[in-house]
């Protein structure tokens, strides 16, 4: 391990246990009375907040955001139609969920296959169509006895704050099936997610390693839909991801990155909608994720905007005062 | 009616043609059609909530078949708040002669219907008119004095403003309708004094259970009325609206209160979802206290399905008692529940009386 | 089909590959024995790198079969190296040099195990063989186009193949990048391996290769430079756009 990449796990490292000093800290200086539902909200959006960027990361440098919040929107009439054939058993309207993500990612497939629309806009067909469909069902549900009760409505924009302790425990376990299977098979995923033809011609089962990422990408999004709700639950899977690779170069780092980033956002957007009661705790989460990515588009050393612009500052300064253009530290960005 | 006798120098025939004269006869005699037809057209009424359609419903009762025709929009178990009113709903409300909806923006997604409708002059009746007057109106409780004060919409909760309603509906009925205006009234008058014997009732009962523990605990704050009518306290965790999504702050101050009042049961409405009442109890759990949910839901912004004891008012509101009296009555508390009033319709089913 | 006494490094027969009903590639032959540096030439979209995706399976063919040493792809795996084409991957990806150049042994390592040690010494060897051990921790997005293409190559050498299929390799690098992979080619040919490079820098093909393969969909020749590279098989493959110097010595291509 090199200097600069000690450095930099030592960074991550120290960001995780300050953001852990908060905790303690907000006690003190904001009198935040850490009681139960405060902290099993916390937990829960920490926790989901960390599976959904650590599979975010994978999302992103595959360039599959936008399959993302595809998988997201597309998720809303398998809900509704779960909910006509099965009532309000929420195990059933989750598997509801998944099937209908799974049948827009398949129904964009073909359109990318079958005619000469590319991808993003296939994604984008099925994004919209698939979430007007979900809409169309809600509205026509709403007029039957017991769908208010249901909470269906409640999947579109999430409700955090009335999360119970099995809640948690169900993101907890997904979280760890995630890591377990992402840790086994790292540096194929790497692999092919960097290099995918030459992935293929060294043996390495491309479509199998797919088709657990998918998996994965739509178990997360299932999980999270109670949580934050399809249209915001896109944001705890790219926010963190894309922070976290403007602070390193290494992939190992963005993920663990990324997973501080998703912890910070989930846990401390519960814990701010704490402070004040009229605070929905689902989209707060989303703008404390926002923060950091605009932070970190903005400040990071290297590919932040700000420091880029500093670069060219002090370039036109050196030749504007006819000195040579002072040599450009190569850093380890 | 002008005949064709007066319209001499106007029907010469020096000036019309025949084909002329007769376009104007065709034209004149449909003049005459709609009045004729009006006779036989019955009445369209729209109404927005359950329990608009059942004082429709009961206003209307005794008329000759075919008089009215009522369509109700929201269903049992609907919430108000919420419900979005579809491409058939706004036909119905463009096609009424008569639309009944609550007000005090209870139907919060209709805003612009209302206004819509008011423009093409479909005559429309809002049920806290009179109330607004001359009833018991409640503010949201505010925390910020510079913010406009809003109305709690949950006013027929109070069976005082329901009667107010009742009697306003029937007067506007009977203007609409006059041939029937007496059958309005009387109506009115009949439903008025049976509120009467339910609201006695009912406050007698919810009086007997001791002062220090008259609260009540439900999702969200459509219970201000009730209170209010019958001497208890209501607490609930999401605002008056369920269109709020509800804060930990907000269920925070829920447990804190449930623990600190020792208050022994939580009640879920039939129209919201229970997962804020779920957290909150497990929360008071977590800190050692104990508490329950109600041996039934309570009827909130919606009532039961048309044909079921609840799904008339005075069913409902009957209901709702039982209901928080056996749940509190199963908790040790004491509770006296009278009996029900004998010639108060409808009477409650034998397994409702029945202490659980 | 003929078994030769040592098996050609490949063998190509009859392959064809469609797109969406169309005819791509169609009714090659190839064979190429070992020991030999062959160059794949043609004009846009004559599918030179469709043909050696087409040869490992990347991509469906529609007829044909391919042989590796006698054997299918799927046996002779190890023995073969790819270097895809540079364009093909996102330089942004978060890792660096020495990480990419692993990469090629992980095949190598099998399912769960982790690169370690002994994969970090063969990765930096051949880092040296390309001239690029000064850049092992360098990320990867700030390598030019040149120091890309020999990691690329450093990778494919890790797999210490005895056939490399290279992806137009010359593409858009620097002269010290070209003179690397030269050395590197005549490098593989004096251990007696093989190379099939998809090549677009008609000039330098006699000086580069030994044999050559002409390609527009159908294959027009393919054969020993000196008889394979003819001002008629290259009027054929490019379809009357090539151009001459005066003497003739010279060949510039112009697509």
């Amino acid at each position: 391990m090199t200097s600069a990449d000690r450095r930099t796990w030592l960074i991550i490292l120290g960001l995780a246990i300050a953001l852990l000093l908060c905790i303690p800290l907000s006690q003190i200086i904001f009198h935040i009375n850490y009681n139960h539902t405060l902290t099993v909200v916390a937990l829960g959006g920490a926790a989901l907040g960390i599976l959904a960027s650590v599979i975010g990361c994978f999302a992103v440098l595959r360039h599959e955001s936008l399959l993302g919040d595809a998988l997201s929107h597309a998720a809303l009439p398998g809900v509704a139609i779960a909910f006509l054939i099965a009532g309000r058993q929420i195990v059933a309207l989750l598997i509801g969920a998944a099937i209908a993500s799974w049948l827009g990612t398949q129904f964009a497939l073909a359109i990318t296959r079958t005619t000469r629309i590319k991808q993003d806009t296939a994604l984008g067909i099925v994004l919209t169509g698939w979430f007007a469909m979900g809409l169309a069902l809600l509205s026509y549900i709403q007029s039957r006895a017991d769908a208010s009760q249901a909470g269906l409505d409640k999947f579109i924009f999430g409700q955090a704050a009335a999360m119970v302790q099995s809640d948690v425990e169900v993101i907890a376990i997904a979280a760890l099936i995630a890591f377990v299977l992402l840790a086994l098979f790292w540096k194929e995923l790497k692999l092919i997610t960097f290099d995918r033809e030459f992935a293929q011609a060294n043996g390495v089962r491309v479509r199998a390693l797919d088709l657990l990422l998918s998996t994965l990408l739509v178990l997360t999004i299932v999980v999270g839909l109670q949580l934050a709700g399809v249209i915001l639950m896109v944001g705890l899977l790219i926010a963190p991801a894309v922070a976290a690779r403007q602070w390193t170069h290494q992939l190992g780092q963005m993920v663990v990155l990324a997973a501080v980033f998703g912890a910070f956002a989930g846990g401390s957007g519960a814990i701010i909608s704490g402070l004040d009661v009229a605070l929905p705790t689902g989209p707060l989460m989303i703008v404390m994720a926002s923060m950091i990515v605009f932070f970190s588009l903005a400040f990071a050393p290297g590919r932040g905007l700000v420091w880029q612009k500093w670069q060219q500052w002090r370039t036109r300064l050196s030749l504007t005062q006819g000195q040579p253009i002072a040599a450009q530290p190569q850093s380890e960005m | 009616m002008v005949t064709m006798s007066q319209q001499n120098h106007f029907y010469d025939s020096k000036k019309w043609p025949i084909l002329g004269r007769f376009l104007i006869t065709l034209v004149c005699s449909c003049g005459l059609m709609p009045v004729a037809a009006q006779v036989q057209e019955p009445l369209h009424i729209v109404a927005t909530t359950t329990q608009a359609f059942d004082l429709v419903t009961i206003l209307t009762h005794g008329l000759p078949a075919g008089t009215v025709e009522m369509t109700g929009l929201m269903g049992a178990g609907v919430d108000p708040h919420l419900y979005k009113p579809t491409e058939s709903d706004i036909n119905a409300m463009y096609q009424a002669d008569l639309l009944v909806y609550s007000g005090l923006h209870l139907e919060g997604q209709f805003d612009e219907i209302f206004n819509a409708l008011g423009e093409r002059g479909v005559t429309i009746v809002r049920m806290t008119e009179p109330v607004e007057v001359g009833g018991f109106v409640d503010f949201l409780p505010q925390k910020d004095p510079s913010i406009k004060p809003v109305h709690d919409p949950h006013y027929w909760f109070d069976p005082r403003n329901w009667q107010l309603s009742a009697e306003y509906l029937g007067e506007q009925l009977g203007k609409r309708d006059p041939v029937h205006a007496d059958l309005y009234h009387q109506n009115a008058s009949a439903y008025v004094a049976q509120l009467d014997l339910v609201y006695h009732w009912a406050y007698e009962a919810m009086q007997s259970v001791p002062a220090e523990q008259r609260y009540l605990v439900t999702s969200h704050d459509a219970f201000q009325y009730f209170g209010g009518a019958l001497g208890w306290e209501m607490i609930s965790v999401q605002g008056i609206s369920t269109v709020q999504e509800a804060g930990v702050g907000d269920i925070q101050s829920v447990v804190d209160f449930v623990v600190n009042h020792q208050i022994p049961v939580m009640f879920v409405e039939s129209s919201v979802p229970p997962n804020t009442i779920n957290a909150v109890r497990e929360a008071v759990q977590s800190q050692g206290s104990e508490v329950t949910t109600g041996v039934r839901g309570l009827y909130s912004d919606a009532m039961g399905s048309t044909g079921t004891f609840g799904g008339t008012y005075i069913g409902m509101y009957s209901e709702n008692i039982y209901t928080i009296l056996q749940s509190y009555a199963k908790q040790g508390v004491k509770v006296i529940i009278p009996p029900y009033p004998s010639d108060l319709q409808p009477q409650p089913p034998a397994d409702l009386i029945k202490q659980p | 089909m003929p078994h030769h006494k040592t098996p050609l490094a490949l063998e190509i027969h009859d392959l064809t590959v469609a797109y969406q009903s169309k005819p791509v590639v169609w009714d090659v032959d190839l064979s190429v024995s070992e020991g030999v540096l062959l160059a794949i030439v043609g004009p846009n979209g004559a599918g030179k790198s469709t043909l050696i995706k087409a040869a490992l399976g990347l991509i469906p063919r529609a007829s044909g079969d391919v042989e590796f040493f006698g054997t299918s792809y799927a046996q002779a795996r190890d023995k073969v190296g790819y270097v895809p084409q540079r364009g093909s991957v996102d330089w942004d990806f978060p890792t660096n040099t020495l990480d990419v150049v692993m990469m090629g042994l992980y095949g190598q390592l099998g399912w769960f195990k982790r690169p370690g040690k002994r994969e970090r010494e063969i990765a930096m060897h051949a880092l040296q063989q390309v001239g690029m051990q000064d850049f092992a921790t360098r990320q990867i997005s700030q390598l030019s186009g040149g120091q890309q293409q020999r990691t690329f190559l450093a990778r494919a050498l890790v797999q210490d193949a005895q056939l490399y299929f290279m992806d137009e390799p010359f593409a858009a690098v620097d002269a010290v990048t070209e003179r690397a992979i030269v050395t590197l080619l005549q490098d593989l040919r004096a251990k007696g391996k093989t190379a099939i490079v998809v090549h677009h820098d008609l000039q330098t093909v006699p000086e580069y290769f030994d044999q050559v393969a002409l390609l527009n969909k159908q294959l027009i020749a393919a054969g020993p430079v000196a008889t394979t590279f003819t001002p008629e098989n290259l009027r054929q493959t490019y379809g009357g756009r090539v151009s001459f110097l005066a003497d003739g010595a010279q060949v510039v291509g112009m697509d």
